[in-house]
């Protein structure tokens, strides 16, 4: 079960995540803090007419938020902003229930499924879909 | 030094019979034995403890103070001589000096808005220092923010230690309290705060004590530390959730109003007037924690019975061993190095999330804490977003330091990859 958690696409987007770092000419962006397990991030979003150009992150982060952060921001990019809730929603539902299959919109974002067995760790993979939804001024339905 | 060659050095504290009075060591997690390694949260409950809150359930389960009959006065009796208990442990003058409360957070609470908001105003100051718990925090913050009083901090060096030399000069004419944490459950430095009160006490200043973390590692004596107040929890030493006490002088609580208004505060009571009922019951409205304070006082006999300095000694073998074991691995940092410390070691790793560390020492059976500790301000004056804890209680073997140290290989192996 930890080696789910702890698999090597996991820890590579950790150790060497994908569009990490601010934007300058960002659009929209928001902080994203759990203030209990330290994490801090920033979620960065460069959109032209309800469409995401660019995403980035940046800040201080476990494992999971990190992984999830560097794969969201790559699945952002091309998306239409509408798409984001219904995505995360469907991420959600992948939490709940690992034995669903693989949600094909949801690309590489499945490998994060594996949290699904941490309750504890929930909240971290969430964290970067909640933050981009605040930046995007979405209600996420999430507390 | 090998777990085995240490273990040797371990005398005085039978530790395998310290073990078999906690029935939850037995448990497995995740298939492995469990090694309980977050103590300064919580600690676990010896047999004694259980059986005296089941006791008072199943035998004489009655309320305190109001009742004629036999299991009311069986019940009172047991209450009162946990008070009793407590006052003795502390070495406090009088029972009447100790009130029940829910903990330190609701001690601290009682202090602030019975003894300190009633004369707070404008302009007036708290001191407390940089590595308070929230608990000795938020409630000053709170009653800052009401009165526009300001809450000042005595700081601290990067070991850890309080900056003693500047007490002196924090204190002024306008301080109405000094606030100070024992032992640090997130840096684990035990304070100086015989020193502290000293200090205070010759500028008339009271101080309150977070004991919290001292009352199961030390002896402590309140009338040597010569504070004002110390607040207890009882799920810190052993005993129940949802127990605690304050001890306060008597003076104090003599000119001290009532915080909360009901039944057992009360001595007489007409629809126009109440006059209130004699300390501490003043303090002690509505039925108390009676199962908790019973057990708290079984907690109070386990220490006594295997010694809180033979406890201490063997916690501080963990702590050295713990230290020393650390200190190997590459990329750590122990945060808070002072001389002096409570059997904690809160580290951040390079790498390492304080957060994968836990989980992953969780699925060996390590359980340990992460996060801030709720002492936000302490994290950030050592400019780290967490850390990971262990602390140590009397059941903890160098065996399981060395399940920890395994462990943490484990994580670090792993989120190097
Ligand atoms: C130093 C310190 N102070 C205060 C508290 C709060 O204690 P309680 O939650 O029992 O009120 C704790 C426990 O977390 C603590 O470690």
């Amino acid at each position: 079960m930890l080696d789910r958690l702890y698999q090597k696409v996991i820890l590579e987007h950790n150790k060497a995540p994908n569009n990490f770092g601010s934007m300058a000419d960002a659009t929209h962006s928001a902080r994203g803090t759990d203030a209990l397990c330290g994490d801090d991030i920033q979620m960065w979003l460069r959109v032209t007419e309800r469409t995401i150009e660019k995403a980035q992150f940046s800040g201080e982060a476990c494992a999971v938020t990190k992984a999830c952060a560097s794969m969201l921001t790559e699945w952002l990019e091309g998306r239409g902003v509408d798409e984001i809730l219904p995505a995360f929603e469907a991420f959600q539902a992948l939490m709940d229930d690992a034995d669903r299959p693989p949600v094909e919109a949801l690309g590489q974002l499945n490998h994060l499924r594996s949290v699904g067995a941490f309750p504890a760790r929930r909240a971290n993979a969430y964290l970067p879909w909640k933050t981009v939804l605040e930046a995007m001024q979405i209600p996420s339905g999430l507390t | 030094m090998t777990a085995e060659r240490a273990d040797k050095d371990v005398r005085g504290l039978d530790v395998e019979a310290i073990r078999r009075e906690f029935p939850i060591l037995q448990r497995r997690v995740h298939d492995k034995p469990l090694v309980y390694l977050d103590n300064a949260a919580t600690c676990q409950r010896p047999r004694q403890v259980i059986e005296a809150i089941d006791g008072y359930y199943r035998d004489y389960n009655a309320n305190v103070h109001r009742g004629v009959h036999q299991l009311s006065v069986e019940a009172s009796e047991a209450f009162e001589a946990a008070r009793a208990g407590l006052a003795r442990f502390l070495n406090a003058p009088s029972d009447r000096e100790i009130v029940f409360t829910r903990g330190v957070t609701e001690s601290v609470n009682l202090v602030a808005n019975s003894f300190v908001r009633p004369t707070l105003s404008a302009g007036d100051e708290i001191l407390i220092t940089h590595m308070e718990h929230h608990a000795n925090l938020v409630p000053w913050q709170m009653l800052c923010e009401h009165t526009g009083a300001t809450l000042k901090v005595i700081p601290m060096d990067g070991n850890g230690e309080l900056l003693l030399d500047q007490v002196s000069e924090l204190i002024n004419e306008r301080t109405k309290l000094v606030g100070v944490v024992h032992v640090s459950n997130a840096l684990g430095t035990v304070n100086p705060v015989a020193d502290i009160c000293q200090i205070a006490k010759d500028r008339g200043v009271p101080v309150l004590v977070d004991g919290a973390q001292a009352t199961p590692h030390l002896n402590v004596d309140v009338q040597a530390l010569n504070c004002d107040f110390y607040c207890v929890s009882g799920h810190k030493m052993y005993g129940p959730t949802g127990i605690g006490a304050l001890w306060a002088r008597a003076a104090h609580l003599e000119a001290m109003p009532p915080w909360q208004g009901g039944g057992e505060m009360i001595e007489h009571v007409t629809l126009d007037k109440t006059t209130f009922n004699e300390i501490p019951h003043k303090f002690e409205a509505g039925t108390p924690h009676i199962a908790g304070a019973i057990g708290l006082k079984a907690a109070i006999d386990f220490l006594d019975d295997w010694g809180i300095e033979a406890i201490a000694e063997h916690e501080q073998r963990l702590l050295a061993y713990t230290t020393e074991r650390l200190s190997a691995f590459e990329g750590l940092r122990i945060i808070g190095q002072a001389r002096a410390k409570g059997p904690v070691v809160s580290f951040v790793m390079e790498g390492a999330h304080a957060n994968d560390i836990g989980t992953i020492v969780d699925h060996f059976g390590v359980a340990l804490r992460t996060g801030h500790h709720c002492a936000m301000p302490a994290m950030q004056f050592f400019d780290v977003p967490a850390t990971a804890r262990v602390s140590f209680a009397a059941y903890n073997t160098l065996e399981e330091v060395e399940a920890f140290v395994a462990a943490l290989e484990r994580a670090q192996g792993m989120l190097k990859q």
